[in-house]
């Protein structure tokens, strides 16, 4: 399998800053200098939150310092927007199958993290090892489908098959060989690792060396042959081993001892002790011994031959694959082409039954035979986390990519074992992880849910924050994407971004002219000052055209009786009493114009004309006030006059001609009104005395 | 709770409608075909088809190898739309109208000929704020009448009330109705048309005179957001309504003075899409921001009068931790299938047998 080497790793990743350009660009290509000569130069500013970048046009000097005109053109006035990281949509299932894990396993993690132990967490590794196959067969789909390479997709399988191999080694070492109740050797689980993440042999290579040859003599002459075979007994594949070894026995090119020890080894290839689980170390090591003993004898009876044979490479290599069955460590770092194919094979055949916390001991042993300055970012990582040195392991793990990162750190915090290395980080790793990954979800449209969670999951302040300064920056593109952020909001608790958001959507709604959903909003988190404004506009849009047009708006709000306030109680009054006035119910239209005066829900620049309106009613042929009522309404009438702010108002009212009558009798004033309510009054207070 | 099959489909699926078999029969199709609209990055309209399991036993290989491949529908056509897809209805197997973010409605023609395909064919600006800028249209409806120009009825968050024949829609009407937003809207009858508010209000109209409300019903011991709204397929008096808080409510107005209600509490947050079910009408299906489908048996069992003891059944997958935002039943198979749309970017889907039929 290629690999990214660490060197190049870095050296995509600046290429990759350096191609970051605009389209169209902001001059035309090669006029650089020309343009920059200008008093031209690029700013940017970086977003709080999200990998983007605004580039705009500016200037190097400012404006007032040039003395000469400078000419202004279109794109120098545009604000450019750019993505510095980009989540592929190849990852939208991905991020969305793990992003589902991750939730479940801070569910049961913080629910009783003792009862669901290692082995749920297991459970959930399982899971998200099966998230990475199932995007690295999906990309390998989408490849075959369109019929031809990409080099996206390469380097994607290559990052997901990294993944999943220092996942699969973590599964091993601290979940499946850590199960409680059970002293399980790693050696078998070591195998499968390496045979599943590193495969080699190929199968492939094995079917053309046998398709290849017809007969043993054919078999024996292929080149690939011995070569092939170490392998196979490098990595354990004993059947294969000695399928194949039987096969090529009866060559006749082959020597009478190559063909007797090749049936040798064949047969003890077969016999080599596998560990059970109902079987004691005791018993499983007593098989091994024998086992090894006879291995050791044939190594040494081939190796007395070879020394008088030198001439005969299939003896030589038999030799070899012998010496490999009996874990002589030198032949097979010899033959190893990978630390860990020479770790596993020494594991194999020297330490079968070695235990998990064996292998730093072991890998440092055979790393000593390898230049290190050569490894890759998932050699490094492996190494790091064999070694248990989890703060290495997830700085490399981050450069090969940021959810490898974050959920290592996140399940080795659900173990318990990222405690001690909390101190060597200048920040919480789980926390400072997750918040990365949530980052990079966040410049994805349709992860914005999926970005905030990884903040909120992190159960920090830095996380919830993140997640309130994310949360009240993002565009309210709709109702339904509003309801869904204030549901994100009540989830983590964030009253003060859910505050936030209603007063962005009642301002929102009231730009555009939506009065009643502004009200709603304001409501909600009872900014009493923003309703009075938008009823006091309520009120001035029925002075300017006298029709009363307000009503569906309260009645909408109002619904339920869910929302109490002073100025829509007025409004609500006001238009009942209009209602009952057109009617022709007097005496209720009467007792509503009194009750909004005498409760004072009125605002006081709305009195004038709520004693106006008292006119007709006073001056009509029932009598609708009595005698007390009169009292009160000539008590708020002298109250109103006696106010200085009001008095200003009426006078300021009266200047402006608010009144749509005034227009019709420019002489009249709120003065002159007044005094005709006056007047009013007492002719309905004698009324009223007369029909007592 | 029950499981759902999940497909994931790399867009937030926003919209999904089953399409009027093409034969009008389901029995003679063994492929079912529905749309699905998605919004965010990817505002898309696709055409998927599912085989019809009541066939399942004549095609039991086929049907197998699909689930071994995991496989729940297979993309047949796809076009991008102007905005995301708010809502779908199907006017009949070959024409669908849409709701679009940027306030249109718009109408595409599906050809099934050699090859699938797509088309818009018009499109109208139905919702628009006083200051100009466009109004998500929330949802739309296709009139249920027989005749061969049905309306299209929509509304918006501008508060608006559209109709327009499906064949024309230049010839479009609209009526300021409401003063916040209006999230759902559904046909009871040909002739009348029932509105949810964000302000927790049903209205009714009469499609004779749109501009006026002739009946608005309230809930007012709760305080409640309406996110959907339906009718019973065959009793016009019965809506059912989903509420911001988790719960379904079902309405009796045959007296509007004094209709009746009776509340589910069936989630633990929005929902946001509601329906009887079509072939058994004594459920109540929902989906909700709590990434799960709930299916309420609303007709009280062995005079169990008791709300909450009824049957409520929960689908939900483990694969899907966000929002489920749509689903439809198909009406045409005896067996129930729902299928469904989610923020998590998947499509969804439960196949049930129907229960045995008895007359009596």
């Amino acid at each position: 399998m290629s690999r990214i080497k660490g060197v190049d790793k870095f050296v995509v990743e600046r290429e990759k800053e350096t191609a970051l350009h605009l389209k169209p660009g902001v001059f035309p290509l090669g006029r650089q200098s020309e343009w920059a000569a200008q008093n031209r130069t690029l700013t940017f500013a970086l977003h709080p939150l999200t990998a983007g970048v605004a580039v705009s046009v500016a200037g190097k000097v400012p404006r007032e310092n040039i003395s000469k005109d400078i000419k202004v053109y279109a794109p120098d006035e545009r604000v450019y927007f750019c993505k510095t990281v980009a989540v592929s949509d190849a990852r939208l299932p991905f991020a969305n199958d793990t992003h589902a894990v991750f939730l479940a396993m801070q569910s049961i993690m913080g629910q009783d993290a003792e009862e669901v132990g290692v082995e749920g967490l297991l459970r959930m590794s399982a899971l998200y090892r099966e998230a990475m196959l199932q995007q690295v067969r999906m990309l390998q789909d989408g490849e075959q489908q369109q019929q031809k390479e990409s080099e996206f997709v390469e380097t994607e399988v290559e990052i997901f098959q990294s993944m999943h191999a220092i996942w699969h080694l973590l599964e091993i070492i601290y979940l499946t060989t850590n199960l409680p109740g059970l002293n399980t050797s790693v050696v078998p689980y070591y195998m499968e690792w390496l045979n599943f993440n590193f495969p080699a042999p190929l199968a492939e290579d094995g079917q053309r060396i046998a398709d290849s040859a017809r007969d043993a003599d054919a078999l024996n002459k292929n080149t690939e042959l011995w070569p092939y075979l170490k392998k196979l007994a490098l990595r354990g594949h004993m059947t294969t081993l000695a399928n194949m070894l039987e096969q090529v026995a009866p060559a006749q090119d082959l020597s009478a001892p190559s063909a007797r020890w090749a049936r040798e080894l064949a047969r003890v290839s077969r016999e080599m002790p596998l560990g059970t689980s109902d079987e004691t170390t005791g018993s499983f090591n007593a098989r091994w011994r024998r086992w090894s003993n006879e291995t050791h004898d044939i190594a040494t009876a081939i190796g007395s031959l070879f020394s008088d044979e030198k001439d005969d490479p299939p003896l030589r290599s038999l030799f070899r694959i012998a010496e490999i069955l009996r874990g002589e460590v030198d032949v097979i770092s010899e033959e190893g082409e990978l630390w860990q194919d020479v770790l596993g094979a020494i594991l194999l055949y020297s330490e079968p039954t070695a235990q998990a916390d064996r292998l730093p001991t072991l890998a440092q042993v055979v790393l000593e035979q390898f230049q290190t300055d050569e490894f890759t970012q998932l050699d490094r990582a492996l190494v790091a986390l064999i070694n248990h040195d989890l703060a290495e392991f997830l700085v490399y793990s981050n450069q090969i990519d940021n959810w490898l990162s974050a959920h290592t750190s996140d399940i080795m915090d659900h173990l318990g074992i990222l405690e001690e290395w909390r101190s060597v980080f200048a920040v919480d790793p789980r926390a400072h992880f997750l918040h990365l990954l949530g980052e990079k979800y966040l410049s994805h449209q349709d992860l914005w849910h999926v970005g905030l969670d990884y903040f909120g999951q992190s159960k920090t302040l830095t996380g919830m924050s993140l997640v309130e300064e994310s949360i009240v920056r993002m565009p309210l593109e709709s109702d339904r994407k509003a309801q869904k952020m204030l549901d994100v909001c009540a989830k983590y608790g964030l009253s003060t971004a859910i505050d936030r958001i209603h007063r962005q959507l009642g301002r929102q709604k009231w730009q555009r002219g939506r009065l009643g959903a502004a009200i709603g909003h304001f409501a909600r988190v009872g900014d009493r000052n923003a309703i009075g404004q938008i009823c006091d506009q309520l009120w001035a849009e029925y002075l300017k055209s006298g029709k009363l047009t307000y009503g569906p708006i309260i009645d909408g709000v109002m619904a339920g009786g869910r929302l109490r306030h002073d100025r829509l109680q007025f409004l609500t009054q006001y238009r009942d009493f209009h209602e009952s006035y057109k009617a022709g119910d007097f005496i209720a239209a009467g007792r509503l114009l009194l009750a909004i005066l005498v409760d004072e829900t009125a605002p006081l620049h709305a009195i004038p004309d709520l004693l106006v309106d008292a006119i007709p009613l006073l001056e009509g042929d029932s009598l609708v006030f009595s005698a007390d009522d009169t009292f009160e309404l000539m008590r708020c009438a002298e109250a109103l006059t006696q106010s200085p702010l009001v008095k200003k108002s009426i006078d300021t009212a009266a200047a402006d001609q608010m009144l749509p009558w005034s227009e019709e009798s420019p002489a009249t004033t709120r003065q002159d009104e007044l005094g005709i309510f006056n007047v009013a009054c007492a002719r309905n207070l004698a009324r009223s005395f007369v029909v007592l | 709770m029950n499981s759902l099959q999940v497909q994931p489909v790399a867009r937030t699926v926003t919209s999904v409608r089953w399409l009027p078999p093409r034969a009008g029969n389901a029995y003679t199709d063994t492929d079912l075909y529905f749309i699905s609209g998605s919004g965010s990055k990817h505002k898309e309209l696709v055409l998927w088809t599912t085989g019809n399991p009541d066939f399942k036993q004549l095609n039991d290989s086929d049907t197998d190898n699909a689930e071994e491949s995991n496989v729940l529908a297979s993309l047949v056509a796809k076009t991008s739309h102007d905005g995301d897809v708010h809502a779908i209805a199907a006017a009949s197997s070959d024409t669908v109208a849409t709701a679009s973010s940027f306030g249109t409605i718009s109408i595409y023609n599906i050809g099934y000929e050699s090859e699938c395909n797509l088309s818009l064919r018009e499109s109208v600006t139905a919702h628009r704020f006083a200051n100009g800028e466009p109004a998500v249209c929330t949802a739309l409806s296709v009139q249920p009448t027989g005749a061969a120009d049905a309306e299209v009825a929509s509304c918006g968050e501008d508060g608006k009330l559209s109709y327009a024949p499906i064949s024309r829609l230049d010839a479009l009407q609209s009526h300021e109705v409401d003063s916040t937003v209006i999230t759902g809207i559904c046909w009871p009858t040909p002739t009348q048309l029932a509105i949810s508010t964000r302000a927790g209000q049903v209205k009714l109209f009469d499609r004779r005179s749109p501009s006026e409300v002739s009946a608005v019903f309230v809930d007012p011991s709760q305080s409640y957001d309406f996110e959907c709204i339906t009718a019973h397929p065959s009793q016009s008096f019965r809506l059912v309504t989903g509420t911001n808080t988790g719960a379904v409510l079902l309405w009796d107005i045959r007296n509007p003075k004094q209709p009746t209600m009776e509340a589910f509490n069936v989630h633990q947050s929005n929902v946001w899409s509601v329906q009887f079910h079509p072939t058994d009408s004594s459920k109540i299906v929902s989906c909700s921001e709590d990434a799960s489908l709930a299916i309420t048996q609303w007709v009280a069992e062995n005079n169990n009068s008791d709300s909450q003891n009824r049957g409520v059944r929960h689908l939900s997958s483990f694969f899907n931790a966000l929002s489920i935002n749509c689903f439809d039943i198909c009406p045409f198979t005896r067996t129930s299938i729902i299928v469904a749309g989610s923020d998590s970017g998947n499509l969804l889907m439960e196949k049930s047998p129907a229960s045995e039929f008895s007359m009596f």
